[in-house]
């Protein structure tokens, strides 16, 4: 991806027409993941393939149990596959270990929860920031000032989460997810707690950094709405995608 | 991060940080009063004034558990070696009622000789077989006055003087008395010997070791060195036990007030997984808070122990207390890695957890 802070949309949209000739960010392979629960083997995913360009905007929606988390876990490297082949921006997680996985994950991988999954300690502020400290990176006031502005919460940065509301708390995370300019962004239910006015605006915001930014975003939902928002729709159920 | 996180539970970092202060305050205490008490008769000692001391075999270096088996004649026979300016018997006993207290029984003209006699704060020397003189301490603590009745070894002792403290105990009795009411006739516990010039102390050492070649002979100077806790074992053992008690209460309480943060902040461990956080770092977050929790600790551990110190020192005025900068680093670095390796399991346990499995911990 390039810089999301690319200014202007023209030059986003010469990007975008190189979609087609370049390497795709996500590529699956008949990717399985079994959760052993007790004695018992329980398959969360049965054969997943599946292409995802860079900039893309992807919801993935099926009923509960389809193993549309699993996936977003599996890609977003939290949990290894249990077979198949797994390639994110050119890494293949089959080879790679937990330490190998978290570090891939502090540089290329962005997450948005349905429960926001703010620290509840910190202001909006350090939320944000630290995402940056455990990038190691360090601190960068103009990235960080940018997003900021960019998701409105500006004004909002010196309270905690208890005293922000549930779209101010998700745009905190997005927020979070994007400072350290992520290739790709994962997002499991975002508007899942939100009421119709806070959905509208996180997913604008989302459709904003996809647009914009060109930020590949890969969005679990229940919500036949919010998926409309994305560029393409994926179904799955048991484990397997029934339609693309 | 560790700020807002100690902030956010403060009757957690209130204990915690109690725990650790004890932790210090227990070690610096125990020591400096140990150290005090020996340290402090040991100067006792040495502000008899005596060059040489001379004790029965197998006598302990602490002179209250001295038995009395030396004839005081020996005394006689100690002054007539060359270079020998004055000896004095001394028969010492305790007195365990109302706390225990180092009494010497002794001869007041040859003790005058070897140590240059008392200074009187008040009142004078005995008139009387049942007269006692205390020293300055002893009676600010017992509220003691000149000319008061004291009950000792179930005998009443008029006070007939106070004394300036540092000359070898507390109470003093005449030797005749004493040896009275200990059944030990004509007997002494230690022979303290002034010497013509002090440079002639290792010669006269020497020529008491042939005289009595079974005996403790010691010089002031070699008693002053021997009165450490590394020269009494047991002592050291006392020491050594109180300090494992008061880490061990350090540790676990670290132990187990890191082991509850871990349960209560899965999800945020989660979190901090999902942003790639990876096991070093997890690890280093649980360990700065444990080390802020134990710094916090040994602050208010070493005002603590200063404070514990001006009460003891004000209730209890014969107790002395050493602290030393020495001490209060150990006690210091003993409670930071206690607290340490306290919080070193949860730690590991925090940076193992499936991060999945913590996203969705409730």
């Amino acid at each position: 991806m390039g810089s999301i802070f690319l200014a202007g949309t023209e030059e986003a949209a010469r990007e975008v027409s190189q979609i087609g000739c370049m390497e795709p960010i996500i590529s699956t392979e008949n990717l399985t993941k079994t959760y052993r629960v007790g004695k018992v083997d329980v398959p969360a995913l049965r054969g997943v393939d599946l292409v995802v360009q860079e900039g893309e905007f992807l919801a993935v929606v099926g009923p509960s149990g389809c193993g549309k988390s699993t996936l977003l876990h599996v890609l977003g490297g939290l949990t290894r596959p249990s077979g198949g082949r797994v390639l994110v921006d050119g890494n293949d997680f089959r080879g790679m270990n937990d330490a190998q996985r978290t570090k891939f994950r502090r540089h290329k991988i962005g997450f948005v929860f349905q429960r926001y999954n703010l620290l509840p300690t910190l202001t909006a502020r350090h939320n944000i920031a630290i995402a940056q400290h455990i990038q190691g990176d360090g601190f960068n006031p103009h990235r960080f000032e940018t997003v900021a502005e960019m998701l409105g919460i500006k004004d909002k940065l010196d309270r905690k989460p208890y005293a922000l509301s549930g779209g101010e708390q998700q745009r905190v995370a997005i927020a979070r997810a994007v400072v350290c300019e992520p290739k790709l962004l994962l997002a499991d239910e975002p508007t899942g707690n939100l009421d119709t006015e806070n959905s509208q605006l996180v997913l604008s915001m989302l459709r904003n950094l996809n647009r914009d930014f060109r930020q590949t975003i890969l969005m679990i939902t229940h919500n036949p709405e919010a998926a409309s928002v994305a560029d393409r729709l994926i179904r799955m159920r048991d484990g397997q995608i029934v339609s693309d | 991060m560790i700020f807002e996180n100690i902030l956010h539970r403060p009757i957690r970092t209130l204990v915690s940080v109690l725990a650790v202060a004890i932790e210090v305050g227990m070690v610096m205490l125990v020591v400096g009063m140990t150290h005090g008490m020996l340290h402090e008769t040991a100067k006792r000692v040495e502000g008899v004034g005596a060059d040489i001391m001379v004790q029965p075999p197998g006598a302990s270096l602490f002179l209250g558990l001295t038995q009395a088996p030396m004839p005081v004649q020996v005394g006689d026979r100690l002054a007539e070696l060359p270079h020998v300016l004055a000896v004095t018997p001394v028969l010492l006993f305790l007195n365990t009622r109302g706390g225990i207290n180092l009494i010497y029984g002794i001869d007041m003209p040859t003790f005058k000789e070897v140590s240059g006699g008392f200074t009187y704060l008040k009142g004078g020397p005995f008139e009387h077989p049942y007269d006692m003189l205390v020293d300055d301490w002893y009676a600010r603590s017992n509220n003691v006055k000149v000319g008061e009745t004291i009950n000792l070894l179930n005998n009443k002792f008029r006070v007939s003087g106070i004394v300036e403290h540092g000359m070898g105990a507390r109470i003093f009795i005449p030797l005749s008395t004493a040896q009275e009411l200990t059944g030990a006739h004509d007997k002494a516990s230690i022979f303290y010997i002034k010497c013509t010039d002090p440079g002639y102390t290792q010669a006269v050492i020497t020529s008491i070791k042939q005289l009595l070649p079974t005996h403790q002979i010691h010089s002031t100077k070699e008693y002053m060195s021997l009165m450490t806790s590394n020269d009494l074992p047991a002592l050291n053992a006392f020491i050594s036990a109180m300090i494992t008690v008061a880490v061990g209460i350090g540790f676990m309480v670290i132990f187990l007030s890191m082991y509850t943060t871990i349960t209560e902040r899965t999800r945020e461990i989660g979190i901090l997984k999902s942003l790639g956080a990876g096991k070093r770092y997890i690890i280093g977050v649980i360990l700065r808070e444990a080390s802020l929790l134990s710094i916090l600790g040994v602050v208010l551990g070493y005002a603590g122990t200063w404070l514990a110190r001006k009460v003891i020192v004000a209730t209890f005025p014969t107790l002395t207390v050493e602290l030393t900068i020495h001490w209060a680093l150990w006690a210091g670095l003993l409670a930071i890695g206690g607290s340490l390796l306290g919080a070193f399991y949860p730690a590991i346990r925090a940076a193992r957890l499936d991060p999945v499995d913590s996203l969705a911990y409730e």
